[in-house]
C-alpha cells in the first residue's frame, strides 16, 4: 500500500519546468499509452501512470522506475495528447530528475560522447568507409584535435559532468 | 541548392553505404553537399536530452552553429537526429532564457546560436526542393512492375508543430517519391506503424519488440506484394534490417534499403558502394542481392 501521507506533493515542481506543458491538466485518457511502441514493453512504459506518480508525489517508485528508459522517442504521444501535457517532454524530465538525484542512472554513453564525440566509433571504420570510395573518417570532431578539446572545454561547464567529473576524465596526452 | 549534411553517429559508423549513397545521389539533382567540419552527435535522446536540458542544447546548438558559420541550411536523414535538432532549433528560438544559457556555453567554444538555418529532413528536400519530376527524369533504372512498401519515420513526423512537412495523420511523400520511379507503393493495415527501433524498447525487451515489429513484417506479406521496404531514417534502416534475423526459421528476408540507396541504385550507381552492407549484418545477403540485380536489369527510359 502507498502511504499518500508520506508522498512529496512538491514533486512534480521539481520535475516539470513552466515552459512544458501543464501536466495537472492530465485526465488519465490513456492516449498516450495507446499508440506508444514502448507501451508493449515488459515492463510497459505506461506515460499516463508516470503522470499520476509524478502529481502524487510517489518519489521513491518513481526512483526506482526505469520504464522512461524504454521510449523510443516517436513523439506519438507528443501529437496525440488531448491536454497539451507533452508525454514525452515528461518522460525526459523524469530521466533528467533520476539522474539528478541518482548518478547511476547517468547514461554510459555520456561518457562515451565526453571521449569521442558521438555514441558510434565513426572514426574507426576507415577501411570499410574507404572500400565504398569514402574518407577514412566523416568530417566530425573526434579526428580534429582542437575542435575536441574545445568541445569537451565546453562540457566541462555543463551541470552534468559538473555533478559527476569522476565519469569525464580528462585526456591524457 | 546547398545543404550541410549531417551525419549523426549510424551512418557514418554502421551503415556508410547509405552515407555514400547520399553523397553520390544529392549532387546528381543539382544538390550541394556542404561538410559540417567539427560536428558532434546531435545528441541523442538517451544521452544529454535525458541528463542536462541546456547541457543537450548546448551540443545541438553547436551543431547547429556550425552550419550557421557555412550559411547553410542542415540536411538530416536520421529521423531521431532530425527530431533532436529540430526540438533544439525551436526551443532556442523560442525561449530567450535556454538561448542565453546555451549561448554561454558555446560561447566558451568561440560559437553562437543565431537561429539562421533551418533543419530539413532528406524526405522533405526531395519532396519539396528537388521534386518528383527531377528524380524521375534522374534515372536510368525504372522500378515499373515493382511493389514497394516504405516505413514513414516517426520522428519526422510528429509533433507535427515543430517537426511537420508532411501530413502527420496520414503521411505520404516518402511514398511519392517512390512512386516517381515507377514502383507502385500499395497501403496496408500497419503501413504507419512505428519501427519501434530507437532508444531503450527494444534493448530492455527483445522479445516483446521483436513482436511489435513482426506484426507490422506479417500485415506486409499478408496485404502487399513488396519485394522491398524503403526508409528514410537510419534508425528503421538499421532495426528494420537486423530484427529480421530474429522472426525464427522459414521467415524470408525482405530487403530493407533507404530511400536515396534505391535512388542510387537506380541512377546506376555501383551496388557495392551504395547498398552492400546488408549481410555483414548477419541477414542473408541474397534476397538484397535478388532485388539489386532486378533493378539493374530493369529497363533504362526513353
Ligand atoms: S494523453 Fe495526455 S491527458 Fe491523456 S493520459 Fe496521456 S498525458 Fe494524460
Ligand atoms: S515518444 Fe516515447 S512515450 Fe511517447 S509514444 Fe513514443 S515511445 Fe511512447
Amino acid at each position: 500500500m502507498i502511504d499518500l501521507a508520506e508522498a512529496n506533493t512538491g514533486l512534480w515542481k521539481d520535475i516539470v519546468t513552466e515552459d512544458m506543458g501543464d501536466i495537472r491538466k492530465c485526465y488519465n485518457c490513456g492516449t498516450c499509452i495507446s499508440g506508444c511502441p514502448a507501451a508493449e514493453g515488459n515492463p510497459p512504459l505506461l506515460i499516463r501512470r508516470l503522470v499520476r506518480m509524478v502529481l502524487f508525489g510517489l518519489e521513491d517508485e518513481l526512483l526506482d522506475d526505469e520504464t522512461p528508459w524504454a521510449c523510443v522517442s516517436c513523439n506519438q504521444c507528443m501529437e496525440m495528447c488531448p491536454q497539451g501535457v507533452k508525454p514525452f517532454e515528461v518522460g525526459l524530465a523524469i530521466r533528467r530528475w533520476q539522474c539528478r538525484e541518482d548518478e547511476t542512472y547517468i547514461p554510459p554513453s555520456l561518457p562515451e560522447l565526453w571521449e569521442i564525440g558521438h555514441t558510434q566509433s565513426v572514426h574507426k571504420q576507415g577501411e570499410l568507409r574507404k572500400s565504398l570510395g569514402l574518407d577514412e573518417s566523416p568530417p566530425s570532431v573526434v579526428t580534429d584535435h582542437e575542435s575536441m578539446a574545445n568541445f569537451r572545454k565546453m562540457l566541462k561547464e555543463t551541470a552534468i559532468v559538473k555533478s559527476a567529473p569522476y565519469m569525464f576524465p580528462d585526456e591524457e596526452e | 541548392m546547398k545543404y550541410g549534411l549531417f551525419l549523426g553517429c549510424n551512418a557514418p559508423a554502421i551503415r556508410p553505404d547509405l552515407e555514400r549513397a547520399m553523397r553520390l545521389t544529392m549532387p546528381e539533382l543539382g544538390v550541394e553537399l556542404v561538410e559540417m567540419e567539427g560536428y558532434a552527435c546531435c545528441p541523442g535522446y538517451g544521452t544529454f536530452p535525458a541528463s542536462d536540458e541546456i547541457a543537450s542544447l548546448a551540443v545541438s546548438g553547436r551543431n547547429l552553429a556550425i552550419a550557421e558559420e557555412r550559411g547553410v541550411d542542415v540536411l538530416v536523414e536520421c529521423g531521431s537526429c532530425y527530431s533532436v535538432l529540430r526540438h533544439a532549433a525551436h526551443n532556442l528560438r523560442h525561449d530567450e532564457e535556454k538561448a542565453k544559457k546555451t549561448n554561454e556555453l558555446l560561447a566558451i567554444d568561440n560559437k553562437k546560436f543565431s537561429g539562421t538555418s533551418q533543419v530539413r529532413h532528406m524526405i522533405d528536400v526531395l519532396y519539396h526542393e528537388v521534386g518528383t519530376e527531377k528524380i524521375a527524369q534522374s534515372i536510368k533504372h525504372r522500378l515499373d512492375g515493382i511493389e514497394i512498401v516504405v516505413q514513414y519515420p516517426c520522428h519526422t513526423l510528429f509533433p507535427s508543430d515543430v517537426m511537420g512537412f508532411d501530413d502527420p495523420r496520414n503521411p505520404h511523400k516518402l511514398g511519392e517519391l517512390v512512386e516517381a520511379m515507377g514502383a507502385k507503393v500499395p497501403r496496408f493495415s500497419r503501413e504507419y506503424q512505428c519501427c519501434g527501433g530507437a532508444g531503450g524498447f527494444a534493448a530492455r525487451s527483445k522479445k516483446e519488440a521483436t513482436a511489435f515489429a513482426k506484426k507490422k513484417f506479417d500485415a506486409i506479406k499478408a496485404e502487399t506484394n513488396a519485394e522491398a521496404i524503403v526508409v528514410s531514417c537510419i534508425t528503421c534502416l538499421m532495426f528494420m534490417n537486423n530484427i529480421q534475423t530474429d522472426f525464427g526459421e522459414g521467415w524470408e528476408t525482405i530487403p530493407v534499403l533507404d530511400y536515396n540507396q534505391l535512388l542510387a541504385l537506380c541512377m546506376g550507381f555501383d551496388p557495392k558502394q551504395v547498398c552492400s552492407i546488408g549481410e555483414t549484418l548477419k541477414v542473408p545477403a541474397e534476397p538484397r542481392e535478388k532485388f539489386i540485380e532486378k533493378i539493374t536489369k530493369a529497363a533504362v527510359p526513353g
